[in-house]
């Protein structure tokens, strides 16, 4: 397939897809244009404070920040739900441009309270635009998208933020006061790239558009709302609370290691210039490390361990640092090196698994849950962070008392910082597994197992007992009343039914039910309940079929019967099975019904394995068994032998462990045992499944599957199960290559549509295999969404996999699922069948 | 019984003729062949029970088996065309609540496209 040269260019550092090249670098580029600015501005902002007002003061800025973005969130909220996103964002940047410009005018009026006010301004500045930012990239990529591409995004930010660093570094010391002249012209520029977004956007956006996105109604027409509507959006949602616990901590944190690390520097380094010229390298350099992690190891890390893994390594590392500093508080280089573990990682892999986990929420609840977390509740937790580090600084180290200098407090905050980190530890732990169950209410589960809808919406028996009657009125008065005996005792004959089963087709035609039972003309049942109680009727018919005499007298008239091989006897031999089966199980009569069990006419074996099946005695399970082998009486047979229940377990897994015994017995056998979904129902399909050549494997597989989706509590052999998986998946590889193979030939049509079903079939295999060993549902939701699902469905189905299945099943499954072009996915199958674990 | 087989927009159809009873069958019951379709890789099934006068506890099985093995494919099997005095029986005994049953073949097909 032909690929544009963009395409080509970008497919050497991030796995781009056709179509995807145009919006993901204009994306890059914007974030780019805002990250410039920015680290223009924080050294900026950063050697001003601490040259005017001191490390010192600084929970003062990180509590003003705090208590303004309050104000200003509600502000910007209201703004917003007038505005539209594409105005917005556009007048968002013009103003930070124009107002990066006035400070520069109002620094030079030499106004002391201008650190402070320019302190909240850049924090604004940043919060506002790299949230716009992130809402535009929801809106666009689905989660799968956004796995691939979001190293690509962020590196953009970070390559940014580098030079934005080094030239503020360069600058710094001789032309300070040109930086934030260079920071606004770059806003500017920035306008033009977002204007060009959202023109590629609602140009894709038409309903005629291929390359899938998740929510075409972005931009102008997104759902926009106030600021208690975003707070109460986030309270009454139990993911978002912890997605908002999550951030807090990680925010309370981050102050902790700013104060430390600014504490220790402005100790160090002590004139403005000096202060400018290190702050800028320092932060370039900051951002060279998650540049690197950015572009080399975000979406590795993300794909190979998940977001689960991912989450957790953020706040292990911070662990370490502020344990460090805790420990050394007088090495400068720990201060570097905290402040770089936080930034690092908080701009690279923590940033990445933040927005990953805003993309399986609905779009109305996330952007309302964005806009409180990330504009409002990152700062207010800023804020929380600044009065537990006033409190520990200035009220329970007092500065007044002489035996405590900054290392005491260096080390206080360390303590309390690796509490913090603890409890941000065991809530990501919370939200990843809350985060797979949000992707599984993505995917809609399209049907269940047509066993189970049968189970749950009529009752088989009672059907066919209802057809049994019918079909026996003009053959045997006999069998009829037998019939309604069984109705009668299940309490199953009620109005509606007599009526119906005494309705001949012929004698005249009705519109509707209600019309048959509204005639009050069918007298052909007889009123049996009006003259006895069921429980009477049942005693009684009981007590005559246990005498002795009856028995006796029976005795001869059934001898007679099975003596006569006329076809004549056939309606008189289904009333004799009928009979036997409404006898008392140790009944002597009962033995007879081994011969009708084996009697040549379907009609006669029907009635004789439905006896068979009340009695449950044993010596007529053989006869049983062999009775799946003929098609006509196989459902019966099955039925019966289901209703013998666990105890007969063994002697069926006897048969399915019996190489001599017929191959279509052996399969049947492995059906019935999925109808008895027990334990060892699974062990000895497990074990055959394991033992067996392959040739059974669809049967056995299948089986277990049935069991697993009734009970999906009973575990099967792992080992097993995973052997097979392996075998399935090569199996699914060689045929993939086949079928490649021939279509490139062009030849032989009727080859390629067999491979075509093998590989359905294989990949069915694999999924019911897989919902073996993993949660049943779940795979059987995924699989359902693979195979039918839109674009976006299929992205899910596969997020969904890649937070349950182990990375070993991972690798070898994904290359069957994810969206590939057929070239590709061979080509994949290829390298993977050189290395595939052997089996 | 007689069972013929034809396709029509992606639907396969089986005309049924006779009455579907266990003494009546002759070399394939029905269930194995919509197992033949959905091996195939066909998933829509539509029985056309306009010839089909009734139906044993057999037929029963063997239309309930055919449903169970197409729907756990994610397929769908439908009826149409079944006689007043069928459907009752079927409405009765809830078979209605399982199977989708239509008056005429073209609402049946068009069924088909609806779900898709």
């Amino acid at each position: 397939m032909a690929k544009n040269l963009l395409n080509r260019i970008l497919s050497r550092f991030v796995e781009i897809k056709p179509g995807e090249e145009v919006i993901a670098s204009l994306l890059f580029l914007y974030l780019f244009l805002i990250m410039f600015p920015y680290y223009i501005i924080k050294p900026y902002r950063d050697a001003k404070y601490l040259i005017e007002l001191t490390s010192a003061r600084l929970p003062y800025a990180y509590l003003l920040t705090a208590l303004f973005m309050g104000f200003f969130v509600h502000f910007y909220t209201k703004l917003q739900v007038r505005i539209q996103r594409r105005v917005l964002i556009i007048s968002s940047v013009t103003f930070f441009a124009l107002t990066c410009l006035l400070s520069r005018w109002l620094f030079d009026q030499e106004l002391s309270w201008m650190p402070l006010a320019f302190w909240v301004w850049a924090n604004t500045f940043i919060v506002v635009l790299v949230t716009q930012f992130w809402i535009l990239v929801n809106d666009v990529f689905n989660p799968r998208e956004v796995k691939r591409l979001i190293g690509f995004f962020g590196s953009g930010g970070l390559l940014g933020g580098i030079l934005g660093g080094v030239l503020t570094g360069l600058l710094g010391r001789d032309m300070p006061d040109i930086v934030l002249i260079i920071a606004s012209g770059l806003l500017i520029l920035s306008i033009f790239v977002v204007n060009h977004i959202f023109i590629w956007h609602r140009k894709k956006s038409a309903p005629s558009d291929q390359v899938g996105h998740k929510h075409r109604e972005t931009g102008e027409e997104q759902v926009k709302v106030g600021f208690i509507d975003c707070f109460n959006t986030v309270r009454k949602n139990y993911y978002l609370k912890l997605l908002a616990g999550v951030v807090t901590l990680t925010f309370i944190v981050s102050t902790f290691i700013d104060w430390q690390s600014k504490t220790v520097i402005d100790i160090r380094i002590e004139r403005m210039d000096e202060k400018l010229e290190f702050f800028g390298y320092f932060h370039a350099a900051l951002l060279v490390i998650p540049f690197l992690i950015s572009i080399l190891m975000s979406s590795n890390i993300l794909k190979r361990y998940g977001i689960r893994v991912t989450l957790l390594l953020f706040p292990l590392v911070l662990l370490l640092c502020i344990f460090g500093i805790g420990y050394w508080p007088e090495v400068f280089v720990f201060a570097l090196a905290i402040k770089a573990g936080d930034k690092s990682l908080s701009f690279s892999i923590n940033q990445y698994v933040r927005e990953l986990l805003y993309i399986p929420i609905s779009p109305e609840l996330k952007y309302k849950a964005k806009v409180f977390i990330d504009m409002f509740l990152n700062r207010f937790a800023k804020g929380i962070g600044a009065l537990i580090l006033l409190f520990l600084v200035y009220v329970y180290l007092p500065p007044e008392n002489w035996q405590w200098d900054w290392r005491d407090k260096v080390q206080l905050v360390s303590i309390i910082g690796v509490i913090f980190i603890g409890a941000w530890l065991l809530l990501n732990i919370k939200v990843s597994k809350e985060y797979t169950n949000i992707v599984k209410q993505k995917l809609e589960m399209k049907w269940d197992r047509g066993d189970r809808v049968v189970a749950e919406k009529m009752d088989v028996d009672y059907t066919k007992l209802v057809f049994d009657t019918i079909e026996s009125r003009n053959r045997s008065s006999v069998l009829y009343a037998m019939h309604l005996f069984d109705l009668i005792k299940q309490d199953k004959l009620t109005p509606e039914v007599k009526k119906l089963i005494s309705y001949k087709a012929d004698e005249r035609k009705v519109s509707s039910l209600g019309g048959l039972f509204e005639s009050g003309e069918i007298t052909l049942v007889p009123e049996m309940d009006d003259m006895l109680s069921e429980e009477v009727l049942d005693k009684e018919v009981k007590e005559i079929m246990s005498l002795d005499v009856y028995q006796e007298v029976m005795k001869g008239y059934i001898d007679k019967v099975l003596v006569d091989k006329t076809d004549d006897t056939e309606t008189s031999k289904m009333e004799l099975a009928k009979a036997i089966g409404l006898m008392e199980s140790h009944s002597p009569l009962a033995q007879k019904l081994e011969e009708l069990l084996e009697d040549e006419s379907p009609e006669v074996s029907k009635y004789a394995i439905e006896s068979a099946a009340r009695l449950k005695r044993r010596e007529h399970v053989p006869a049983l068994i062999y009775k799946l082998h003929n098609p006509l009486t196989r459902e019966d047979a099955c039925t019966a032998l289901e209703k013998y229940g666990e105890r007969i377990v063994g002697t069926l897994s006897d048969y399915l462990r019996d190489y001599d015994e017929d191959f279509g017995l052996r399969r049947e056998v492995a059906s019935v045992l999925a109808r008895i979904p027990i334990q060892d129902s699974a062990d000895f399909l497990a074990w055959e499944l394991a033992e067996d050549d392959g040739d059974m494997d669809p049967e056995l597989i299948d089986a277990l599957d049935r069991i697993r989706s009734r009970k999906p509590d009973i575990q099967v052999q792992e080992e097993v199960i995973k052997t097979k998986i392996f075998k399935e998946i090569k199996k699914y590889y060689q045929i993939l290559i086949k079928f490649y193979d021939q279509k490139s030939k062009a030849k032989k049509p009727k080859i390629s549509e067999k491979l075509s079903e093998n590989l359905a079939a294989s990949m069915m295999n694999v999924f019911k295999l897989l919902g073996l060993i993993y949660p049943h549902e779940d795979i059987f939701r995924a699989y359902q969404n693979i195979r039918t699902g839109t674009k976006d469905s299929v992205d899910y189905a596969v997020e969904l996999l890649d937070n349950i299945l182990p990375k070993q099943i991972r690798d070898i499954v994904f290359p069957l699922i994810e969206e590939l072009h057929l070239e590709e996915r061979v080509k994949r199958c290829r390298t993977l069948l050189k290395t595939f674990p052997k089996v | 019984m007689e069972i013929n087989t034809r396709e029509k927009t992606d639907v396969i159809i089986f005309d049924i003729e006779g009455e579907i009873r266990r003494s009546d069958i002759t070399d394939v019951t029905l269930h194995q062949l919509v197992k033949d379709q959905l091996d195939a890789g066909k998933r829509n099934i539509l029985l056309n029970f306009q010839n089909v006068d009734f139906i044993d506890s057999f037929g029963v099985g063997e239309i309930l088996a055919s449903y169970i093995s197409t729907h756990n494919l994610g397929g769908k099997l439908k009826i149409a065309k079944i006689s007043k005095k069928l459907y009752l029986v079927f409405q009765v005994t809830m078979l209605t609540k399982v199977l989708e049953i239509f008056d005429a073949e073209e609402v049946a097909l068009e069924s088909f496209f609806k779900d898709q």
